[in-house]
């Protein structure tokens, strides 16, 4: 049990044709903690860094700068089997002449642990991840889930100082992926195992993770809990990654009118107040990315500087229905749980919610924030 | 512009049965969708329409004339593949213009041009004409594959997971689209998907598939309210309906019902009437987690006291499991509900809004104002005839 | 940023030091290019100045010589090496037509459909490649005496199927299951008939491994010698046979052996030489690599 801290890392490769990179350093500048405890997700598309920086702390790749300190030590030098870490690959790899109880014994008799204490050992762990009636089987006859279940199971068992999960469910079909989800937090919780995830998959990390770290490309674009990244997003990247149905992303431009602020669309007619909290920070004719969740955006007849405009698409979805109207090329959706219903072409009203709307930097992408406000660090 | 039928027919594959003795009529000009989960006969069904795979038995019929024996390239079908199935070595043009350069359906040079040109402004590919299709995303090479299918005006769109490979964004947004674009295809659709979004959202009928059987027939709202079976109402619905063993007894002229969670209830009237026709007085309550509610102060009468077992956010909502004596229910609570694992919950079902199934034999009994509620179901086509009129 | 002030000139050094390696490596990656090409093309070298020498200066080991096209006079012009040649041709091209025939059907059914014992009939196919020619060879020839294909250009073509066949059959069968057989049903519905479609869409996706198949079968065709050797006498005589003859119980013109072998590898250079970019993608590569 110890609390993981990186340092400015830093990880390129030689790069002689064989990777195809964008930057030059597969992560660029990477801190941030991770405390005792805590169950962190790295989240980012393919190629963002995360399976790298996986692999830097668990020792299988070398740190071009910086460091990594688990508790106070600082083990860039360390051999990965010095470092104390259990870990968990997306391929279950268990040792397929073994039993299952063979394999979680596996480490433990590595490091001469008496036969006594393995047991114990086992017979802790194997009910928390539901595999202590497969104690006898092989490998080769258990389930997906079942064999993720004992890869977990035998990365724990040996109490690591760190837990390292790469992309554990992703072979998984859905039912068993949902499980699987719960026994992990559930285990967790158990045994309060600074553990640390990797996932592309958006549900996964926010399910699972006390704190979801964002990486592209390379950069940790933000940090901080799953209710945080979803309604204070940095900048765009987060805005776009996070949240189900996707936020809804428009350049927009701002025009003053007689009563406030509006956000225009190029070859749209659609016209929509911005929030008035935004006034000290614009200007007119400003270029801005408007970013607004599609539950956010409400359909109100009293709006009275916005504009009416058609519905293109009503999709009634039993448990909500959406309304997508179009904005110039850009498809501007809203979902809503009210028993309303439209045909395609009828005319509505928008608004946005205020404190859920947002604002980008049309060429940086970086959040515009309404007031000068400190960022909470969490 | 045809309607389709499909009389007892059967596929199978060596040993396993693909689709069983399956009957079905898609009216002429309509939006059907093939629901099921993996295995379910959806694509076969798909193929033997299209006339690429025989049946075994039955007859398949494409406006009134029986096509079992017409070679596919003469049945007029035009058909999206799971996979996309574009021509390789041909750009994206040409694959586009394929249909049209046939021997069947030829068209001179200029008008095979006027017609990609229109197909491709309605999918956003103008730009791509002289791409391979190994040089486009996955998103990209849905498109052409659906512009290649909707470039000729044949008999019948088929339509086999479009939007499968897509990722979860493109999927939604492509989904919109499509949606939008329905009104000009102008011809009978059908349209494969395992993704009940996709389903409901596009669909005119519905015909859920289970092993190669039709197991409901009908509009997305009478399969979300109006479920026919566990199975249909377990497939509809994010997250997965709550099925909760319950039995009914009757006690001085009230039909009251019970169950393991500690929840005793009487039955409204029209559900008790209902119910009183049954054989088994063991019952599955479905309720769906939006019509649960929860808190973590104190109780009160109808209230239920449980811990939570899991509390995921997912965004705009929080999906929280509740363990309640031997059951688990889900519940959908607002985003920024925080609880600890294994803390005490109160939760409160709405009864009026539970679908009653048997317990043996997992079909629909009732629910409370059907009437009402198949009305509401019937709302949408209702709505869209009248629009049209 | 900080860190990132720090980095830059441990990164740039990292960089001079990269590029200094890069180079070497590419010197000693060329180096070895070169020693294996000169390997290589030592006997195509040694093979074509043996052309050049007279018989008298045959045995000498240095490039230094009066060259003389007297052996090129002797074998093409005094024998009737021109006649083996395009028979050579013949049989070897009527057996590589044979095999494309015969061979890209056979593919496309151990690809697309199931049959009992499809596995067994594959391999054998393969497993004729195996056997040496030595082994079949006295029966087929006392089968193709009886029969009357003793001599002709059909028992030759008939009989290289076996050296021909096998390998093609095994590429193209790859090629046809790398393509999706809703690839053709797509075209089917496109209003194809099957002919369309295999001219249309199947062949340009097989097109590399049928032309890197079709080349080694006419070089296995070409170059055979067990089978000529047996199966044909005096009506029909292939180069690798007719080479044969300028070794003589009591003298060896190695002069006239030298100018048969360069000109027989001829066509097999110039074949390779414009299909080796073919060859080599047709054999490594799946028909549609995405």
């Amino acid at each position: 049990m110890a609390q993981l801290v990186l340092k400015n890392v830093f990880k390129s490769y030689d790069n002689n044709g064989k990777h195809k990179q964008n930057t030059p350093y597969a992560v660029n500048d990477l801190s941030f903690r991770c405390e005792d405890g805590e169950f962190v997700g790295i989240l980012g598309p393919s190629g963002c860094g995360k399976s790298t920086t996986l692999r830097m702390i668990a020792g299988l790749e070398k740190i071009t700068a910086g460091d990594i300190l688990i508790g106070d030590v600082r083990i860039n030098d360390l051999l990965p089997k010095d470092r104390n870490i259990g870990l968990a690959f997306e391929d279950y790899a268990l040792y397929p002449p073994l039993t299952v109880f063979d394999n979680l014994a596996f480490n433990l008799r590595a490091r001469k642990v008496p036969e006594a204490a393995i047991k114990e050992a086992i017979q802790r762990i194997a009910p928390l991840l539901k595999v202590d009636d497969l104690l006898h089987m092989k490998p080769q006859a258990l389930s997906g889930g079942q064999k993720q279940r004992v890869n977990i199971a035998r990365a724990i068992v040996r109490k690591p100082g760190l837990l390292l999960l790469d992309e554990p469910l992703s072979h998984l079909d859905g039912k068993m992926r949902q499980q699987l989800r719960f026994e992990i937090k559930r285990m967790h919780h158990e045994i309060k195992c600074t553990t640390i995830i990797v996932t592309h998959d958006q549900l996964e990390a926010m399910s699972l993770a006390d704190r979801i770290a964002i990486m592209d490309m390379g950069v940790l674009q933000q940090i901080g809990t799953p209710l945080s990244v979803y309604d204070d997003p940095a900048n765009v990247f987060v805005a776009g990654f996070i949240g189900e149905p996707p936020m809804n992303l428009l350049p927009a431009i701002i025009q003053k009118t007689a009563g406030g602020y509006c956000f225009t669309f190029q070859n749209s007619t659609l016209r929509i107040p911005v929030p008035t909290r935004y006034d000290e920070v614009l200007h007119n004719d400003m270029r801005v990315t408007l970013g607004v969740r599609p539950v956010d955006v409400v359909i109100d007849p009293d709006s009275e500087l916005s504009t009416a405009i058609p519905v293109a698409v009503f999709e009634n979805l039993g448990d909500e229905r959406r309304v997508g109207v179009r904005v110039g090329e850009n498809l501007l959706s809203l979902t809503t749980t009210d028993a309303i219903y439209y045909e395609r072409g009828d005319i509505v009203k928008l608004r946005f919610q205020s404190e859920k709307t947002h604002l980008f930097d049309a060429t940086t992408g970086v959040r515009i924030r309404s007031r000068h406000i400190t960022v909470p660090r969490f | 512009m045809a309607s389709i039928e499909m009389i007892g027919v059967t596929k199978r594959y060596e040993s396993t049965v693909a689709i069983d003795d399956l009957s079905l009529r898609v009216e002429d000009n309509e939006f059907f969708v093939l629901f099921g989960p993996a295995g379910a006969g959806k694509s076969t069904t798909l193929k033997c329409i299209a006339g690429v795979e025989f049946p075994q038995k039955g007859l398949v019929k494409i406006g009134g004339t029986i096509v079992n024996l017409i070679e596919p390239s003469n049945r007029n079908v035009s058909m999206v593949f799971e996979n996309y199935a574009l021509y390789p070595h041909m750009s994206v043009y040409d694959n586009i213009a394929s249909p049209l350069r046939s021997r069947l359906h030829r068209k001179s040079e200029p008008d095979i041009k006027k017609a990609i040109d229109k197909i491709a402004t309605l999918m956003h590919i103008e730009s791509l004409y002289d791409r391979k299709p190994n040089q486009l995303s996955n998103g990209q090479r849905q498109r052409v594959a659906i512009g290649r299918c909707l470039v000729r005006e044949p008999n019948v769109f088929l339509m086999d997971e479009p939007l499968a490979h897509l990722d979860a964004k493109l999927k939604h947004t492509m989904r919109a689209e499509l949606k939008e674009m329905q009104d000009a295809f102008n011809t009978t659709t059908i349209y494969v998907t395992h993704d009940y979004l996709e389903a409901m959202s596009l669909a005119d009928r519905i015909a859920v598939l289970d092993h190669g059987r039709v197991v409901q027939l009908g509009t997305a709202l009478q399969m979300y309210y109006t479920p026919g079976n566990e199975f249909v109402a377990k497939l509809f619905g994010e997250p997965e309906i709550n099925l909760i063993d319950a039995q009914f007894y009757v006690e001085g002229g009230k039909t009251l019902i019970s169950t393991g969670i500690g929840l005793t209830y009487e039955a409204e009237p029209d559900v008790a009437a209902a119910l009183q026709t049954q054989e088994h007085n063991r019952l599955h309550l479905g309720i769906r987690g939006n019509n649960v509610a929860f808190s973590f102060q104190g109780g009160g009468e109808g209230w239920l006291r449980g811990t939570v077992f899991a509390n995921e956010p997912i965004g705009n909502s929080v999906i929280m499991t509740v363990q309640l004596g031997p059951e688990q229910i889900r519940v959908v609570a607002p985003n920024d509900t925080n609880a600890a694992l294994d803390q005490t919950v109160y939760v409160r079902l709405a009864t009026a809004n539970v679908l009653y199934f048997g317990a043996d034999t997992r079909r629909y009994i009732v629910r409370h104002n059907q009437e009402q509620v198949s009305s509401v179901a019937h709302l949408r086509r209702a709505g869209r005839e009248g629009g049209e009129a | 940023m900080m860190a990132n002030d720090q980095s830059q000139p441990l990164a740039s050094g990292n960089l001079r030091f990269r590029q200094g390696t890069a180079a070497l490596s590419w010197i000693g990656r060329n180096l070895a290019l070169v020693c294996f090409a000169v390997f290589a093309l030592f006997p195509i070298l040694w093979m074509v100045t043996c052309t050049l020498k007279s018989d008298a200066e045959m045995y000498t080991t240095v490039f230094n010589f009066t060259p003389t096209l007297s052996n090129y006079r002797a074998v093409l012009i005094g024998t009737d090496y021109f006649k083996a040649f395009l028979q050579n041709i013949v049989v070897a091209g009527g057996a590589v037509l044979l095999t494309i025939a015969v061979g890209v059907p056979a593919a496309y059914g151990l690809a697309r459909y199931n049959f009992k014992k499809k596995e067994d009939i594959a391999f054998t196919i393969l497993s004729f490649k195996f056997a040496p020619e030595i082994l079949v060879i006295l029966p087929v020839f006392l089968i193709f005496q009886k029969i009357g294909l003793y001599d002709t250009y059909f028992g030759l073509i008939w009989v290289y199927q076996l050296i021909t066949m096998p390998l093609l059959i095994w590429v193209l069968r790859g090629y046809f299951e790398d393509i999706s057989v809703e690839i053709e049903q797509a075209a089917q519905l496109d209003g194809y008939r099957w002919y369309e479609v295999f001219w249309k869409i199947l062949l340009p996706l097989i097109k590399p491994g049928l032309v890197a198949s079709g080349l080694l079968a006419f070089i296995f065709a070409w170059n055979s010698f067990t089978f000529p050797l047996i199966l044909s006498g005096f009506k029909i005589q292939t180069i690798t046979i007719t080479s044969l003859r300028y070794i003589a119980s009591d003298s060896v013109h190695y002069g006239h052996v030298a100018v048969a072998a360069t000109v027989a590898i001829t066509p097999e250079i110039i074949a390779a030489l414009f299909i080796q970019k073919h060859l080599v993608r047709g054999l490594s590569f799946g028909a549609v690599k995405g």
